[in-house]
């Protein structure tokens, strides 16, 4: 997994990349986590993210949630079809902001 | 057509790529798979997942575990072989979708992908047994 980090105001935009399983989702969590905390809205693009187990929507759960508890938000954009498929496997499209 | 292929990774978290390139690859011969080779890699990805996490706690290991991936009267048999702690079968449960929280999803995805998921117990020189089948 790489990404990229651009930010535009409030607004944090982490652009994923590659499949984001069990061995990156520390990564991940280090990557995004210090952006929810910093009162950042957090924007992740999945476009370029080709695999995601339960271990990466873990780590949306955990985002989303510290993101609601802190009176901010993740945003999931240009979802790729295969990760979209895992999220709705685990009815997770009505719980997750996905725009 | 019939096959059966398997392999031995090591356990751990960075074996998972390998293990899921092993099965695309097998996957990818023919065009039966097309449509649920996707879901049936994560179904096997999870359950190597939880042999990480689960049967070994996390723990460095020099132990392996093996993959069997063997299709025979329509039917895709995934045999997962591992020497960790023994799994007690009943205590492995989906945990409720509804319940939003991270974590326990793996076992809920292996169930709604695949037909049949079992531990068999036989004497062989693995400590578990865990059989994936998806009906074509």
């Amino acid at each position: 997994m790489t990404y990229k980090i651009t930010e535009d105001g409030n607004i944090a935009t982490v652009h994923l990349d590659g499949e984001i399983d069990m061995d990156v989702t520390e990564k991940a969590k280090e990557v995004i986590m210090p952006l929810i905390e910093g009162g950042k809205e957090v924007h992740l693009n999945l476009k370029e993210v080709q695999y995601m187990d339960s271990s990466g929507i873990s780590v949306l759960i955990e985002s989303h949630q510290k993101a609601a508890e802190l009176g901010s938000r993740v945003v999931l954009k240009e979802i790729s079809k295969s990760v979209l498929k895992v999220i709705m496997m685990a009815k997770l499209e009505q719980i997750l902001i996905i725009e | 057509m019939t096959f059966s292929e398997s392999k031995e990774f090591s356990v751990h978290s960075s074996s998972l790529k390998e293990i899921r390139n092993f099965a695309r690859e097998i996957l990818a011969k023919d065009n039966i798979f097309k449509s649920t080779s996707d879901d049936v890699v994560l179904a096997l990805a999870e359950a190597a997942q939880n042999i990480v996490k689960h049967a070994y706690s996390g723990q460095e290991t020099s132990d392996s575990l093996k993959v069997e991936i063997s299709f025979n009267n329509n039917q895709l048999t995934i045999d997962l072989y591992d020497k960790g702690m023994p799994a007690i079968p009943t205590n492995i449960k989906p945990r409720n979708v509804d319940d939003i929280k991270p974590g326990g999803l793996g076992t809920f995805f292996i169930g709604q992908i695949m037909d049949e998921v079992m531990f068999k117990t036989s004497a062989t020189d693995w400590v578990n047994h865990l059989i994936l089948i998806k009906n074509y």
